[in-house]
This record gives structure tokens, C-alpha cells and sequence, in this order.
């Protein structure tokens, strides 16, 4: 997977050509004024983005020179937008990047592990889902940045109209008390349709929880079609047909923050958001949504990575000056204030913020961070690949799921996403 | 070819230059030719260039940001054995034919009321290009809401009516999600046919009708011997474009349920796309994409020997 130096040269020279070329030998005389352009994809936080642009970004000027171009690009544009950068060599320096970019783009990346490790030492260690996120052959080629975990959301009233004030502990309890909510028309909505991450959130932690997996740890050997993934299935069909709404199975990733607005449904798995928009828009809703870890299953208690991190191209002109600034970027004041704002939407993948005061500022987001100890990447428990983007990318996972709560059978079901799968890692 | 103009030039004397440049502009060839360069330079560039470039993907294994090796067909033996692909190939058939059917019938229908007189005509056909004008994803996202079980129109009409609620499930039904993308399509295609085939009509000259009703003619037998087949060829064009377009349809489908569920409204742009920019497998998305050609080009080369020999 990773290309030698000699070849990406040859790349460089022979496909992008002329772009590349005069973007390589072209930027020596612009050097007077140097600026170093961060790509972004809109916050859902909105001061998250003001802050960069209207403390960070200046504050770095004022101490270097240097300007920060904080250019922010609309959510879901993300891929494309480094898609296109990486293939023209040029477009910006730094990159913001999804769960799957780091994979994709490995080869246009720097390492950065020099500044991993000094960040680390300095600030308590790295989680190993953090560097699970980043680490490609064994380098790293991007600096973790934060986890937008998904979670249980629930309705505390709902809940307690039950008797239920504690959130169940296990995916059986959990399905025994949707039974009950659905009975009282307070159905769960789970995403099972082609969202970018609600559905993923929620179901890659349900099969492992079963025992089950997409791939071995090898990367290769597809092991999807197992008794483990049958039981997960036959779960969650039973899941889906007792405690939620019919309509789940179209859903993309708004329609359960939707639901959960007009007071359709009790349960979700989301991220914060739904909380930090209840408690601004609904503060009625706000009061009475509470948050949760997973439930376990049989095999144990699995969150879903959903990492975001930074990267420098490697063909940036102004590679050095941007290794400094990410350097300055992550060290504590800024590291921390750049959290601070967001509230805990952006959990750290450093200990040394496990006891920082952002979580005190909503108890409820607490089970954020504690799911960090037990989340990974979807096609865990191999590590980041190419094939596992694609299979994300394929929903073959969802979609496995989806099929049997629509009605198909779990042999059927496994069937074909074995057949997917295995076409897609054929080539690893 | 430029060379070859100058040392003409140099050649010639000074008096008969002005006069062979005068004449070669005159000379039809010539000047078609210079009058057509800039479009086919244009073509060339913004159609043939990516046309091709998409073929020389396909037959490559070209991950995004990596160098591309060529495989020569592997990508569309894979297509071949990926269920998913078949799946998207049937939708993709199925959810054109159906929704192009509709179309034309709907749009003749609607043509033929259309040329109807009546008070304010012109503010009404006006009126009927809105769901074609308003730009598809805005559209789109309006049935989004309308197609929403919480907040459904049609829903709390038919909970009214005494349906159990919360109503049928629009976009989580994989064949009701089938169903409300063809009704949508419909619903934004109709007014291209609809304006196109009014059009056509005020072209059919009155004395034809006038002779028919003369013979005898009723208003059926007017309709299936006058106006049908003097309308022909401008169906066929209308259903040539439109077929082109809703086969390659994206945004709705994009907007309204992502392909899902379960790659129930998956269509060949839509998983082309997905392989291609979610999957960064630019080879294989380019394949799937490519797919679509021969069907493609098939009926159109029908349509287009057809239309000749009318």
C-alpha cells in the first residue's frame, strides 16, 4: 500500500504534470509572506469554527508572521474536497480528515510521528483508539485530533413511565424495556438505512458485541459468516420489529435527530448533538434526554471510532511551517481552549484531558469519554485499510442488518454480505 | 497544418496572398470548418476529453490519491460478480421505464388539456414549468418533509381517512421506496414532456381536423389518426432525453434516501458515486458509471435509425 518516494515522484511529475510541477518549484520566491491553509468541514458547533478563525488563527500571526487560512467546507463535502486536493496537489496544507481519509490518503500524508510522541509525553498519552485511527504501516500519518463518539440517547421520562430510571446494561435488557416504551407509543429509532454515520454508530458495536466481525485480525480472511453474527442478526431483527418505528429503515443521518425533536421516539444512538440542540431549541426535550454508554452483549461493550484528525500533505509547499503550527496547535493552551468551546462535543484522544473541566460542564457527556476505552474502527479487529473504506462505503454491514429486519433470512442475509465482503477484501 | 499555410504564404506573390485568402474563406469547406472548430474544440474538451478519460479509469485499478495500474476488464468482471451491481443495474431499469412510461402518458395527456382554450392559459402553462424550474434538490427536500411519517401531509391525511398510524412508511418500505422516487421523478419530468408535446400540437394544422371531422371523425379517431402520428417524432426525441436523464438521475435519489434501504433505490450514478468518492476506488466507480453506455448508446442508435426513416 504505501508507495516508495521514487514513484510518488514519478507520479508527481508524469500525471499531475504541469499543476504539480509548478507548485512544487514555483512557491521558493512566494516565500516572503507565507500562509498556511487549514481545510475544515463545518462544525456543527458553531463557535468551534469561530474559534479558530477569530482567536486561534490571529494569535499564530501574531506570534510567528505566519497567516492561518481556516477554510471551512460544508459537512459531507469533506471526502471530495481532499479527493481533489490530493489528485491536483494543491488546494491546501493542512487537512482536517473523517474516520476513512487517513486510509485514503496515507500516501499524500507526512508523518507526523515526531509530533505524536512529544504531544503524548506532554500530555498524558495517547488513547489506543486514537492512534488505532492514525496509524498506517505503523506510522503516523495524522495527528488525532478528537473522537465524535455515537452513543445511547434516551428518554429519561419515557423511561421512567416504564420503571426503568437506570439505562439497561445489556442489549436483552434494553430490547425487553423497548417492548414495553413501543406498547406505550414510545418506539426507539435506530438509523438503518444509508445515513454517513447514525447507522454504523450503532450496528458494527452490535456485532462485536455478539462476537462477530467483518474481517480477521489479518485484514484479509472475510469471517463475517459465523454463528456470532447469526445471533446479532437474529437479534436485531427481533429489535427492530418489537421496540421501533417502521420507518427506520429509510433513515438517513437527520431523521433521528428529527424524531427525536417531534418526540417520536424514546431511543437513538447519535452523537452529542442531539442533547446540544434539545437543550437550545427543546429545553423541555433537553431536561428529560440523558446519555449512555452501549449496551453490552454477550461478548462484551463496543463503541464505534469516529475520529477525526489532522494531516499535512506532503507535496505543501510550506511542509515545515506547517508542522509548527500543528505543533503550536496542539500544545494545551490552544489544544484546550479549542475543546473548552465545543463543550465535550470533541472528545480528547489524550489522557492528560480525562479530567479536564469540560466535562463538567454537562455531566451527562461523561459516558463520551468512557466509551473511548472500548472503540475502533469498523473493520476492527483488522486494522485501517483501503477494503475496509470500501466496505463502509458499500454499507455492506448495514445493509445486512437492514435486509433481515425487512424481512429476509439470517442465512440469506449473512450470505450476501459474505459474497460483498468477500469481493471487496480479495484484493488485500 | 500551420507550417504548411505559411510556406504557401512565403511562396505566393504579395498581390494574389489577399486574393487566395479571400477565396478560401469564401470556399463553404473551409469556412463550415472555422465556423465549427470553436464548438468541437469545446465538445472535445468538456465531453470527449472526460469521456475518455472515464474509460481509461475503468480499466484501471486506480485508488484515489494513488497511481493507476491497468487491469483491462477486471473492474467489470468484479461488477459481474457483485450482487449489489445487479441489484442496481434492475432499480436503475426498472425505476426509468416506469417513471418514463408515466411521463409520456401524463405529459400527452397534460399537452392535450393544455391546448384546450380557456381563461388564463398563458399564466397556467406558465405555472406548470414551476416543479421543473425549482432546482432539484430544493424540490427534493420539500418531499422529504412531505414523505416524513412525523410530518407527512399525505400520512395525516390518510390517518383521517382511518389508516392505523403513523400511515405507511414512504422511504423505509423498500418497494414504497421504489414507488415515491418514480412518483417524484414524474412529478418533475411531466412539464418538459407536458410543454414539449404542447408545442408539437399547435403545429398540427386545423384543416386536418377540419377534413377528419369532414370523413366522419370523432374525437378518438382525431386523436389516433391525426394527432398521434404527427406527434410521433417529437415523443420519440422527448423520451430519447428523458429516458437519457432518468436513467442517470442522482440528486433525488441522493437527497431523498441515499440508495436505501438497503440498495432498495440504489441507481447506477448513485453507486457509482459512492465507490468512486466514498470508497476511493476511482477504477471501479468509473466502471459501474460506464456501465450504464451500452444500454444507452443502444437506444439511442434505435431511436436515432428510426427517426431517419420517418
Amino acid at each position: 500500500m504505501t508507495i516508495t518516494n521514487q514513484t510518488r515522484r514519478n507520479f508527481l511529475k508524469v500525471a499531475a504534470g504541469g499543476t504539480a510541477a509548478a507548485a512544487l518549484t514555483a512557491r521558493p520566491a512566494a516565500a516572503a509572506d507565507k500562509t498556511i491553509t487549514v481545510l475544515h468541514e463545518s462544525s456543527f458547533i458553531k463557535p468551534f469554527d469561530e474559534y479558530v478563525s477569530n482567536t486561534l488563527a490571529p494569535a499564530y500571526e501574531k506570534a510567528t508572521g505566519i497567516k492561518v487560512n481556516y477554510e471551512v467546507t460544508s459537512v459531507g463535502s469533506l471526502p471530495t474536497r481532499i479527493s481533489t486536493i490530493a489528485e491536483t496537489g494543491s488546494g491546501a496544507d493542512v487537512t482536517m480528515n473523517g474516520l476513512l481519509q487517513v486510509i485514503q490518503f496515507s500516501n499524500k500524508y507526512l508523518d507526523v510521528g515526531d509530533i505524536a510522541d512529544d504531544i503524548g509525553k506532554a500530555q498524558g498519552g495517547w488513547y489506543d483508539a486514537g492512534k488505532e485511527g492514525v496509524l498506517v504501516d505503523g506510522k503516523w500519518k495524522a495527528l488525532p485530533f478528537a473522537n465524535i463518539g455515537q452513543l445511547m440517547n434516551w428518554r429519561t421520562d419515557h423511561f421512567a413511565e416504564v420503571g426503568v430510571k437506570k439505562f439497561p446494561d445489556s442489549w436483552e435488557e434494553l430490547h425487553d424495556v423497548g417492548k414495553k416504551l413501543k406498547a406505550k407509543d414510545h418506539p426507539f429509532g435506530f438509523e438503518l438505512g444509508h445515513g454517513f454515520g447514525d447507522n454504523h454508530g450503532w450496528l458494527y458495536p452490535l456485532l462485536w458485541s455478539y462476537g462477530g466481525a467483518e474481517v480477521a485480525a489479518d485484514g484479509k480472511t472475510v469471517v463475517i459468516n459465523s454463528d456470532e453474527t447469526a445471533r446479532a442478526v437474529d437479534f436485531c431483527r427481533a429489535f427492530f420489529k418489537d421496540t421501533m418505528l417502521d420507518d427506520c429503515l429509510g433513515w438517513t443521518d437527520v431523521s433521528n435527530n428529527k424524531a427525536w425533536m417531534a418526540e417520536q421516539i424514546s431511543c437513538t444512538n447519535n452523537a452529542e448533538s442531539i442533547l446540544w440542540f434539545a437543550k437550545r431549541e427543546f429545553p423541555e426535550i433537553g431536561k428529560v434526554t440523558d446519555q449512555a454508554m452501549n449496551p453490552a452483549g454477550p461478548k462484551g461493550r463496543f463503541h464505534l471510532l469516529n475520529l477525526i484528525s489532522h494531516s499535512i500533505f506532503d507535496f505543501s509547499p510550506v511542509k515545515e511551517e506547517a508542522r509548527a503550527f500543528m505543533r503550536w496547535l496542539m500544545e494545551p493552551k490552544q489544544l484546550g481552549g479549542w475543546y473548552g468551546i465545543a463543550d465535550s462535543y470533541y472528545q480528547p484522544l489524550l489522557h492528560g484531558y480525562d479530567k479536564a473541566p469540560m466535562w463538567d460542564v454537562e455531566p451527562r457527556n461523561r459516558p463520551f469519554r468512557d466509551a473511548l476505552a472500548n472503540a475502533h474502527l469498523p473493520g476492527w479487529p483488522a486494522p485501517a485499510s483501503r477494503q475496509l473504506a470500501e466496505s463502509v462505503a458499500k454499507y455492506v454491514v448495514v445493509d445486512m442488518f437492514a435486509k433481515a429486519c425487512a424481512g429476509s433470512s439470517t442465512k440469506d442475509v449473512i450470505k450476501d454480505a459474505e459474497a460483498q465482503l468477500k469481493g471487496i477484501y480479495r484484493s488485500a | 497544418m500551420t507550417i504548411a499555410t505559411e510556406r504557401l504564404v512565403i511562396a505566393a506573390p504579395a498581390a494574389r496572398r489577399r486574393v487566395s485568402l479571400a477565396v478560401l474563406l469564401d470556399r463553404q469547406s473551409v469556412f463550415s470548418w472555422l465556423m465549427m472548430a470553436l464548438p468541437l474544440a469545446f465538445l472535445a474538451g468538456l465531453v470527449g476529453y472526460p469521456f475518455f478519460y472515464g474509460i481509461l479509469l475503468s480499466l484501471e485499478d486506480r485508488p484515489v490519491a494513488h497511481v493507476g495500474t491497468f487491469v483491462g476488464l477486471k473492474n467489470f468482471i468484479t461488477d459481474a460478480h457483485d450482487p449489489v451491481f445487479w441489484r442496481v443495474a434492475i432499480n436503475t431499469f426498472v425505476y426509468t421505464g416506469v417513471a418514463t412510461f408515466l411521463k409520456m402518458v401524463g405529459g400527452l395527456g397534460l399537452a392535450l388539456a393544455m391546448n384546450q382554450h380557456f381563461k388564463m392559459k398563458n399564466l397556467v402553462r406558465a405555472l406548470l414549468l414551476l416543479p421543473f424550474i425549482v432546482p432539484t434538490v430544493l424540490s427534493t427536500v420539500a418531499w422529504l418533509w412531505m414523505l416524513d411519517p412525523a410530518f407527512s401531509v399525505v400520512n395525516r391525511m390518510l390517518v383521517a381517512l382511518g389508516w392505523p398510524r403513523p400511515g405507511p412508511s414512504w422511504l423505509g418500505d423498500p418497494t414504497l421506496a421504489m414507488v415515491s422516487i418514480i412518483v417524484i421523478n414524474t412529478w418533475r419530468g411531466l412539464p418538459f414532456y407536458g410543454i414539449t408535446l404542447l408545442a408539437g400540437l399547435q403545429t398540427v394544422p386545423s384543416e386536418l381536423y377540419e377534413a377528419a371531422s369532414i370523413d366522419g371523425a370523432g374525437g378518438w379517431e382525431r386523436f389516433r389518426y391525426v394527432t398521434l402520428p404527427l406527434l410521433r417524432p417529437i415523443i420519440l426525441i422527448v423520451t430519447l432525453f428523458s429516458v437519457i436523464f432518468t436513467f442517470a438521475d442522482f440528486q433525488l435519489i441522493y437527497v431523498l434516501t441515499h440508495g436505501g434501504p438497503a440498495n432498495a433505490t440504489q441507481l447506477f450514478a448513485t453507486y457509482a458515486f459512492d465507490i468512486a468518492m466514498g470508497a476511493g476506488q476511482l477504477g471501479l466507480g468509473a466502471s459501474v458509471a460506464l456501465a450504464m453506455l451500452p444500454a444507452l448508446a443502444l437506444l439511442i442508435v434505435a431511436l436515432t435509425i428510426y427517426l431517419r426513416r420517418e
